[in-house]
């Protein structure tokens, strides 16, 4: 993701150059951060496949698993990342419309609502770790295949999910800090639109994960 | 109109909060369904089907497809789905009727 940034950095300084003054890709810039997206979509639907494979298998094994998580918590995490996309798309619509203000407040109300996220899942994690379930646990490798299946899977797929989210945030703050110091302003918002797209990436990955393994039991 | 001469599609604050509103209901929804009604076998289905819809509201409103001119966003997702529905059909063909290993 770092170079798509980067680059629509550089359409930033570009359009500071005489020579190329206004010209600024939005299309091309928006075109690569979709196609790295696309490409993470693919990376997650491996893993959905891998998931739905195995649950095909052992039905059984993946109900009993999936009725020990924390259905609140998971719903509660589901409205924590589906208000921080709002916040962000607003921000990115503020700062189009020159309010760097109103932009600013609201990257920072979804950077805690990211970690807030995190601090959620961390509990989460804790308490499954606790009572001996972690990869590879005597715990654990002494349960049906299934259901051993179901954990690895899970600690897997939430917690590459949650380092999107932890990348999503610094990501964020950098997006913060060029706001604060003038560098995106009103015209050449592209890096904080494709750092937004990020953003809902995310969000969408955890729609697909919620149901999955919080919902159907 | 040349590159960098591109209207930027200005959503409005209202837009976002209504669209944000429909996902909590829909989350609220799978929510009631699952761990509510639990309707058997239809509970996949139905949790399936809400975040199918709640990832097409962020994609056309949040991610802004809806307002996206270049024809290239409206063919990449469907082609990427494409893809992945190939997958699936591969692995599911396999792992079905693979035969039981002793």
């Amino acid at each position: 993701m770092a170079p798509m940034i980067l680059r629509s950095l550089k359409t930033m300084d570009e359009a500071k150059a005489p020579a190329f003054e206004g010209a600024i890709d939005y299309t091309g810039a928006k075109l690569g951060m979709w196609l790295f997206i696309l490409s993470e979509l693919l990376l997650f639907g491996g893993m959905f496949i891998l998931y739905a494979a195995h649950r095909y298998k052992t039905p059984a094994d993946f109900h009993n698993a999936s009725t020990e998580l924390d259905v609140i918590l998971g719903t509660l995490n589901t409205i924590i990342l589906l208000t921080s996309s709002l916040s962000v798309a607003v921000s990115i619509t503020a700062i189009q419309k020159g309010d760097r203000r109103l932009s600013m407040v609201l990257l920072m109300v979804t950077m805690a609502l990211g970690l807030l996220f995190l601090v959620n899942k961390g509990i989460e994690w804790t308490t499954k770790i606790g009572h001996g379930i972690y990869p590879n646990s005597p715990a654990l490798l002494a349960r049906p295949k299934g259901e051993i299946l179901f954990f690895g899977l899970y600690y897997v797929m939430t917690g590459l999910h949650g380092l999107h989210v932890l990348v999503g945030v610094c990501v964020l703050s950098v997006m913060l800090i060029l706001i604060a110091k003038h560098k995106i302003n009103q015209m050449p918002f592209t890096p904080l639109e494709n750092s937004g797209l990020y953003w809902h990436l995310v969000d969408i990955i955890w729609i697909f994960l919620y149901p999955l393994f919080y919902l159907i039991t | 109109m040349g590159i960098g001469e591109e209207k930027i599609h200005l959503v409005k604050y209202r837009t976002y909060v209504f669209v944000w509103m429909g996902l909590v209901c829909l989350t609220a929804l799978t929510y009631t369904v699952a761990v509510g009604i639990h309707p058997g076998g239809w509970a996949i289905l139905v949790a399936l089907a809400v975040a199918g819809t709640k990832s097409g509201l962020v994609l056309s409103y949040f991610m802004h497809l809806k307002s996206e001119k270049p024809l290239i966003f409206k063919v990449i997702i469907p082609l990427v789905m494409a893809v992945f529905l190939v997958f699936i059909l591969l692995t599911f063909s396999d792992v079905a009727f693979r035969g039981v290993v002793e």
